[in-house]
Formats: C-alpha cells, sequence, structure tokens
C-alpha cells in the first residue's frame, strides 16, 4: 500500500479531488481493499474530531450494527387479502355516503337560510336613518319602533353622561367640603396633642 | 409474645394518628389573632407618634380603580417644634397640601389656592392615624394579625375592623423599627380589596430636608374665614339613622363647587370616616337610586318625591342606601 493512496484518499475526504476519473477508481479499490476502507473511516473520525463534530456516543461501525439489526428481524410474510376486511369497508362507505350528502343538503340549507336572512336585515337598517347602528336584538322590528329605540338610546348616552358629571360633582364638592370642614371649630372632635402626651 | 407485638403496633398507630390529627391544628393557632386589644393598640399609638414626630421624606402610590397615583410625603418638626408637612402629587395637575403647624393649605388647580386653620389634613392618609386613636375604640375593633415583609423591612399588620357590618376595615402594615406607616387598603365586608396605598421609599433624618426648610420661609396662601352662619345651619331635613359614632360635624346651604347648583348638605364623621348628605330640589319628579364607587369611595344619587338625595363616602353601598332611605322631614318642635 503506497503512501499517495493514503493522500488520495485524505484528499477525497476533505474534497479536494482534482481528477474525476482518478476518484471513481479509488472508490472501487475502498470496496475491495478493506485497509483502505479503515484508512477512509479513520479520516472522516479524525476529520469530525477536528470540526468539534462527534456525538455523545461514537459508533465507529454503524453499518455492521445496521446489519445485525436486520439479521435479528423476524422475516414477515405477506398476509393474505381478507375477503372480510373489504366486505366491512364497502359496507363503511355505504352507510357514510348518504349521511355525508344530508349533511351537505343541511349546511347548504343554512347557508340559503343565513343568506336569507342577512338581505333582510339589510333591507332594514337602509330604511331608517340611524345616529350608531346597532345589530337588531330579536326579531325585526318595524321601522318606527326603531327609530325611537334609536332616540331612547341616545338620551341613554346622554343621561349616562349626565349621571357621570352629577356623580363627579358631588365626589368633589365631598373632598372640598372635608376639606373645609377641618377648621379650628372642630377641635373639640379632635383631641389636642397635650392630652395624648400626658396619656402616654 | 405475639400479642404483646400486636399492642406495640396498635399504640404506635394510635400516637402517629394524635401526631397527625395535631399537626394542621398547630399553624392555625399561630395564624389566629392575638386579640389582646393593648398589642394592637399600642401599634396604632406608636404610629400616631411617629407620624406627629419623626422627620421623614417617603414616596407612596394609591391604588384604586385600575389607576395609580404617586404622591410625595415630607414630614418634619424645626427646632421650635413648628410640625412641618407637605403631600405632593406627582402626575397630572399639581394637588399640593402644605401644612405650617395649624395652618393647612391646599393647592389645587381649578381653584385658587387656600389655607383652613385645622389640625388634620383631609389627604390621601386618614387624618386619624396621626390623632388619638381611642376616639374611635367605640366603633372599631384593633387587630393585631402577623408580621410580613412590606418595602423590605418588617411589618406588622393591624387590622381595623368595624364592630358593625356597616363600615370597611382598614389594614395597616406598619414598619417594625420605626412604628411608620408602610401599606394601607381598604377592604369591603367580603374581603375585597377597594383602595390601597403602597409605600414606595421611607428615609427617616435627624434634620429637616430641604423642602421642608423652603416651606418654612414660604408664606402660605391667606387663611379663609368660613363664616359662621354657613358652618350650622338648620335645615327642615333630617338625617334618622346612621351607623354607630358618626356625629354631625356641620350643616350648610351652599353652592356645589363645579356645577354652582345650589345644595343643603351634612358632614358626618366618626373619627375615620366622612360622609357627605346633599338634599336639593330637583326638575325630575323620581329616579330610582343609582351608585359608583371610586375605590372606597362611594357616591349614591336618587330622587324621592322631586328631591335630589345624596350620599358621598367611604362605606358599602348598603350603608349609604339606608343613610338616604332614612332622611325625612323634621318633626316640627
Amino acid at each position: 500500500m503506497s503512501e499517495s493512496k493514503f493522500e488520495k484518499v485524505s484528499s477525497l475526504v476533505d474534497n479536494y479531488h482534482n481528477d474525476k476519473n482518478e476518484s471513481v477508481e479509488l472508490f472501487e479499490q475502498l470496496n475491495t481493499d478493506s485497509v483502505l476502507s479503515d484508512t477512509w473511516s479513520h479520516y472522516h473520525l479524525i476529520g469530525d474530531v477536528l470540526r468539534d463534530e462527534i456525538p455523545s456516543e461514537i459508533l465507529l461501525d454503524f453499518s455492521t450494527q445496521i446489519a445485525q439489526e436486520i439479521a435479528y428481524e423476524p422475516t414477515v410474510l405477506a398476509p393474505k387479502k381478507s375477503t372480510l376486511f373489504n366486505a366491512v369497508k364497502a359496507k363503511v362507505v355505504q352507510f357514510s355516503k348518504p349521511f355525508g350528502q344530508v349533511a351537505i343538503a343541511a349546511s347548504a340549507a343554512g347557508f340559503m337560510v343565513i343568506g336569507v336572512q342577512q338581505n333582510v336585515a339589510q333591507n332594514e337598517i337602509i330604511m331608517p336613518s340611524q345616529v350608531f347602528q346597532t345589530t337588531p336584538l330579536a326579531g325585526f322590528a318595524a321601522p318606527v319602533s326603531f327609530n325611537t329605540e334609536s332616540t331612547n338610546r341616545l338620551s341613554q348616552k346622554q343621561m349616562y353622561i349626565e349621571q357621570q358629571r352629577r356623580f363627579q360633582a358631588l365626589l368633589s364638592d365631598h373632598y372640598q367640603q372635608v376639606k373645609l370642614s377641618a377648621s379650628k371649630n372642630d377641635s373639640q372632635t379632635l383631641p389636642t396633642l397635650e392630652v395624648e402626651d400626658s396619656v402616654k | 409474645m405475639k400479642v404483646l407485638i400486636f399492642l406495640l403496633l396498635l399504640l404506635s398507630t394510635c400516637f402517629s394518628a394524635i401526631a397527625a390529627d395535631s399537626l394542621p391544628v398547630k399553624p392555625a393557632i399561630e395564624n389566629s389573632p392575638i386579640t389582646t386589644p393593648i398589642s394592637a393598640k399600642l401599634w396604632l399609638e406608636r404610629l400616631s407618634t411617629a407620624l406627629k414626630t419623626l422627620n421623614f421624606n417617603t414616596s407612596f402610590v394609591v391604588v384604586k380603580n385600575n389607576q395609580a397615583e404617586p404622591y410625595h410625603w415630607f414630614h418634619g418638626r424645626d427646632e421650635d417644634d413648628l410640625e412641618l408637612e407637605i403631600f405632593a402629587t406627582l402626575n397630572g395637575p399639581r394637588h399640593d397640601i402644605l401644612r405650617k403647624g395649624d395652618i393647612v393649605s391646599y393647592i389645587e388647580s381649578e381653584v385658587s389656592p387656600y389655607s383652613v386653620e385645622s389640625k388634620k389634613i383631609s389627604g390621601p392618609i386618614p387624618a386619624i392615624l396621626s390623632a388619638d386613636i381611642s376616639t374611635i375604640e367605640n366603633d372599631y375593633e384593633f387587630i393585631s394579625v402577623g408580621r410580613s415583609r412590606v418595602l423590605g423591612r418588617v411589618a406588622q399588620l393591624i387590622r381595623i375592623v368595624s364592630k358593625e357590618q356597616d363600615r370597611f376595615g382598614y389594614w395597616l402594615w406598619l414598619d417594625q423599627e420605626s412604628g411608620l406607616l408602610l401599606k394601607l387598603a381598604i377592604i369591603s365586608l367580603k374581603g375585597q380589596l377597594l383602595e390601597q396605598i403602597q409605600f414606595t421609599h421611607l428615609d427617616i433624618t435627624d434634620s429637616l430636608v430641604d423642602t421642608l426648610i423652603q416651606l418654612k420661609q414660604a408664606d402660605l396662601p391667606p387663611v379663609i374665614e368660613v363664616p359662621i352662619i354657613n358652618q350650622d345651619h338648620e335645615l327642615t331635613w333630617q338625617v334618622n339613622w346612621l351607623p354607630t359614632g358618626f356625629k354631625q360635624i356641620k350643616a350648610n346651604r351652599h353652592s356645589m363647587s363645579s356645577t354652582n347648583q345650589p345644595v343643603e348638605f351634612m358632614l358626618y364623621n366618626d373619627g375615620l370616616v366622612d360622609v357627605s348628605v346633599y338634599v336639593s330640589a330637583s326638575h325630575e319628579k323620581q329616579r330610582k337610586v343609582e351608585y359608583v364607587m371610586d375605590g372606597a369611595t362611594v357616591v349614591l344619587n336618587q330622587v324621592v318625591n322631586g328631591f335630589e338625595i345624596s350620599v358621598v363616602g367611604k362605606i358599602p353601598s348598603n350603608t349609604a342606601k339606608a343613610i338616604a332611605n332614612s332622611i325625612g322631614i323634621k318633626a316640627a318642635p
């Protein structure tokens, strides 16, 4: 075994092969020559270590292990085609088909209903001029009652603002009155410092 | 021999069962409040003295309605034993409270600054905490609950709980070392947190801080004299029911500060809580009761027979309703 051959293997491992014919020749030798194939794997291992790519568990000979596993694997004989299985499958298909059709029909009907409802709803909304749009709660009221409801809501909003203003006014007045209440006249309700000190 | 071993086994299982039984009981005893009224009251008295005498510079945040309002609080006493104090809001429009002895000034963005002669500050911290706590002893119980860690310090939790189920509870976390307030929470009757004051830093100094020295030199706005006629007005109506301990502080006719609506007004106080009652004529005949909660403060409003009745204060809504419903025309003498 010449040194040049190992060198060639090394360059092949490092992806530096120049001549295509030469590398094809080398691959054939790798197949036949056990020393050379060992060198090939050793070079790869060295490369992996240098590049820090070694796995936690080094399997030096992966191929032999796989070969062993295959040898241990029990032979599975191809099972006979079961006629029973086919029969069941056919039945299932028969059952599921009508159901599927019913489901499709039902959903189509559902779409139609929704579509119709949407159309009705749209027509309804177009009629009265509303300040703010609300989704109708139940059924479809006549335009007149719809209109009155909207004004009710408007006044409700106004009432809410009014209410908030009232609460705010009360709150700020309460705070101010409390501040003003703490005048000299209240000294009777609050004990003086001297009394407290004498207690201690 | 066998019988003896059996007996021993039986005995040992008995003992282990007893031990297992007694185990969960033990922490329960430790957690149960020490109901000796002296200890909790002593803590509150210590707080009061600390709030009056110490030089401190602290920050806190008032948390209510999902909002946090930060404050800076300075307190100190100068060489002449003059008490100086500043509460300053840090966010939004200025709301400062300055105190120099018995003169308290309120500086607000909406109204021109004014001063009142008073011993108590009506600010975010209940004034009673720096006054004599024994004045509310008849209506509230003081319970010492246990220790925890607040603001990186060892804190003692004291609860001020109403004896009747008609007022909120106040939980106070007090600094083990100085006795000062580290946290305050107002808790509803159902145990719900309504409002909370969390201190974020605390400095206790030997001498006055610069801000307070500046305050000492500054001139406070003039003291407003509230006419006595305005303070105690004879009104034609009265409140027939209030929780125990509430006393009338004043009764007057005035115009609401923001709306100028004329109202008849009464202010009640139980030492810890202020409750305002408003009565005014309304253009409406009847409006059912409405109320909102601003943190722990309830604002109740309703119109009955053409009279608008409002109740405002840090009380449960049911108590406010009961107060509003008890209002009646004063019987002729």
